[in-house]
């Protein structure tokens, strides 16, 4: 059952994802932030002190991504990952993709935010630390995606 | 207040699966520059959000759940363009950062689950660094 489309369009979900930042700030005076949400639902799983609020954020991306997923033509079980599932077998595949999360959670956490927290509600308040992480971490994955670009002969 | 960050999670979590940013092929053709949508996407949440920031908080806006609004801008460190450099390493391989893992995840993709269990293993190992140095990070 398709409710929704392949995929909304970059001016509707932009705005709407703007106004969940100003939604969080208006009713609570809480920043939106994933890397915070998944360290403090990590310090809730081992038992340690916790801010619930944050760990209610990340069961919110899941429980709201699932509903999109079944609105769009339902959940489907895979190992497909784009042009990089068709170039990798799957047991290279699993550790290199699990290395990359670590590192981005790593460099998430050491810089204080990613894309949400950074990118849009950093970006969105005009934080000057904000704006130079977002600022960075596009130019170094722009980067990085050109080398690999060009190390694959085009392939990836 | 937990409510509302469900509420505003779950609308967050839906709009990055529906817009499709849960796609390795969105994210990667978006940082080859062969198609906008994706910055356009990012510059209309900005576009939309920072006006109304800045008249909500020069209103001295009162929230229902957490007193006068205050819009946390912190000034730039060693360690925000640092860290950043390191975590558009990660986003540029993977194709995906934390919460369209999750979104991957919660539709399905078993590699999307490998990148959010990394994603927990990197945090873990920074928040261990900054509790051993005393520096807690800056919460975004």
């Amino acid at each position: 059952m398709d409710l929704l489309p392949a995929r909304l369009a970059w001016y509707i979900a932009g705005p709407l994802m703007g106004l969940c930042v100003v939604a969080l700030y208006a009713l609570a005076n809480k920043p939106l932030g994933a890397t915070t949400a998944y360290s403090q639902t990590l310090s809730a799983a081992r038992g340690k002190r916790f801010e619930a609020w944050r760990v209610w954020l990340f069961v919110g991306f899941i429980a709201g991504a699932f509903v999109a997923a079944l609105l769009q033509g339902g959940l489907s079980f895979t190992t497909s990952y784009g042009s990089l599932g068709r170039h990798l077998p799957l047991l290279l595949l699993v550790p290199l993709l699990a290395a990359a999360g670590f590192v981005m959670g790593f460099g998430a956490r050491w810089s204080g935010g990613c894309t949400s927290g950074h990118g849009l509600r950093g970006s969105a308040s005009l934080s000057p630390a904000s704006l130079a992480a977002t600022g960075t971490f596009l130019a170094t994955a722009i980067a990085v995606t050109a080398v690999v670009h060009f190390a694959t002969g085009g392939a990836l | 207040m937990k409510g509302v960050a469900l509420l505003v999670g779950a609308t967050f979590g839906f709009l990055v699966a529906a817009a499709r940013l849960d796609s390795y092929q969105v994210i990667h053709d978006m940082l080859l520059l062969r198609e906008p949508d994706v910055f356009l996407l990012m510059g209309s949440a900005v576009a939309v959000a920072a006006p109304l920031l800045v008249l909500m908080e020069r209103a001295r806006w009162r929230t229902p759940f957490g007193g006068v609004m205050t819009v946390q801008r912190n000034p730039v460190t060693r360690r925000n363009v640092l860290g950043a450099a390191v975590f558009g390493t990660g986003w540029a391989v993977a194709g995906t950062c934390p919460v369209p893992a999750l979104a991957m995840t919660a539709g399905g993709s078993v590699l999307g689950a490998f990148v959010a269990a990394g994603l927990f293993g990197g945090i873990a190992l920074r928040d261990r660094m900054d509790r051993d140095a005393e520096t807690p990070p800056p919460a975004c």
